[in-house]
């Protein structure tokens, strides 16, 4: 048996490859196309002690026109024994007033992109170490190219630059959290169609009927190829026992992607429910054909 | 051990009519509408098979494999056979990986973790994998 025998040279060269290799994670550059210097107005409420979360999704809501106080968003995010708030409560908070909450890719580039728009995106950010965390949501409002810096409304400063260097060190560690928050019809400028398509789901799951339909509304819109925003909008619908409108979109859903076997189920559900039992039954033939055509191997 | 015996006879009945009811059950809940969460969740799966099938175009994920003793077809085969949850797992794990470094080494171990589980029979993910034992 032959051993390996470690030298020092390789050792010390493994030992610098883990060095560097851990810092491309986080060595951030500035990314091109975003040269000048953009900020968007957003009201700011300086937070009071160890509230940042009320005080950011305030802010966020306010940059839309939503009328919100960091004082009566406390009780729906602020958990006093935790000195703080959760993800997915600010999330669902926003939620509970309408809005879209898009969740960003964990990219530098994403966040700018957003902030280019006139986007402000609500980012969590962990202060200190992963293992005595300092959780901390800012609101960020633009960037400085020049200075290399985002622009934040964070704690209790106001447009408060902080090198991307040190935003990414602190975001990194929260793994990257950050979201956009946008009245439905509107559609972020990073928006993927299916992650856009979830959001509006997560508001048809939280009985927000009317932001999910203006939200299906936009993705059908803006992404014709979409068979979810018209299942969505047929889905409200029947949801809310409007069988002939559910029809509609149900057929044109079948209409444009005859080969998607849910488009056709739940057209013949819709047709039941008016009675129409034997087109019903003849749209769930339909179904089954569409079922076995994608099941095919090699097929998907 | 003759009283146990007659009550399994009656236990079984019981049984066997609460599996019947059950299945009645679940009729008018299966003929009932999709709904959009389900269209999403088996649209995002699709997207990611296919992104995964495409990084195996790549030579070096090729030549890896093959080195590996792993045929193509046998690893399309597979992937075709991944749970949306699967397939989430490993772009997590990807997108965690620093930009350009190790995607090979990702593709291949996740790909590989597995089928030699299947070879041990700790899962039984792949039903064209005989395992060892």
């Amino acid at each position: 048996m032959t051993s390996v025998q470690l030298s020092p040279a390789r050792l010390y060269l493994v030992a610098l490859l883990g060095v560097i290799l851990s810092g491309c994670a986080s060595q951030p550059k500035w990314p091109a196309n975003y040269e000048a210097t953009t900020v968007t107005e957003v009201p700011f409420h300086p937070q009071e002690q160890y509230q940042c979360g009320p005080a950011s999704l305030a802010m966020m809501l306010n940059a839309q026109d939503v009328t919100a106080t960091p004082d009566e968003l406390v009780g729906k995010v602020y958990l006093p024994e935790r000195k703080g708030a959760l993800q997915v409560e600010m999330v669902a908070a926003a939620r509970q007033y309408g809005m879209l909450v898009y969740p960003l890719e964990p990219k530098l580039n994403a966040v700018l992109q957003e902030l280019k728009a006139g986007n402000p995106v609500l980012v969590l950010q962990n202060l200190r170490f992963d293992w005595w965390p300092q959780w901390h949501f800012a609101v960020a409002i633009g960037y400085d190219s020049q200075k290399e810096a985002l622009i934040l409304h964070s704690g209790t400063e106001k447009n408060y630059h902080l090198p991307a260097s040190a935003f990414m060190a602190t975001w990194d560690r929260s793994e990257r959290w950050a979201r956009v928050i946008l009245p439905p019809d509107q559609i972020p400028a990073t928006a993927e169609p299916l992650a856009f398509l979830m959001a509006a789901h997560d508001l048809e799951t939280t009985q927000q009927s009317d932001a999910a339909k203006s939200a299906y509304k936009a993705a059908a819109k803006a992404w014709p190829n979409q068979p979810a925003a018209l299942l969505g909008l047929g889905n409200l619908a029947y949801q809310q026992n409007q069988w002939a409108e559910a029809e509609k979109y149900y057929r044109t859903m079948t209409e444009r992607f005859p080969d998607i076997s849910a488009g056709w189920n739940n057209l013949a559900e819709a047709l039941s429910r008016q009675g129409k039992n034997e087109e019903s039954s003849a749209m769930l033939n339909k179904a089954q054909k569409a079922k076995e055509g994608s099941k095919q191997p090699g097929n998907g | 051990m003759h009283a146990i015996r007659s009550y399994t006879q009656s236990i079984s009945a019981i049984m066997a009519l609460v599996m019947v009811l059950s299945s009645m059950w679940a009729i008018p809940a299966s003929a009932n509408i999709v709904g959009t969460g389900e269209l999403l969740t088996e649209q995002r799966a699709d997207i990611d098979r296919e992104a995964l099938m495409g990084m195996l175009e790549r030579e070096d994920v090729k030549t890896t494999l093959a080195r590996m003793g792993v045929g193509e077809q046998e690893v399309r085969d597979r992937i075709q056979s991944l749970t949306p949850s699967e397939l989430a797992d490993f772009k997590q794990q990807l997108a965690e990986a620093p930009t350009g470094e190790g995607v090979v080494g990702i593709i291949v171990l996740f790909l590989l973790v597995f089928i030699i589980t299947d070879m041990l029979c700790a899962t039984d993910i792949f039903p064209f994998i005989n395992c060892i034992r």
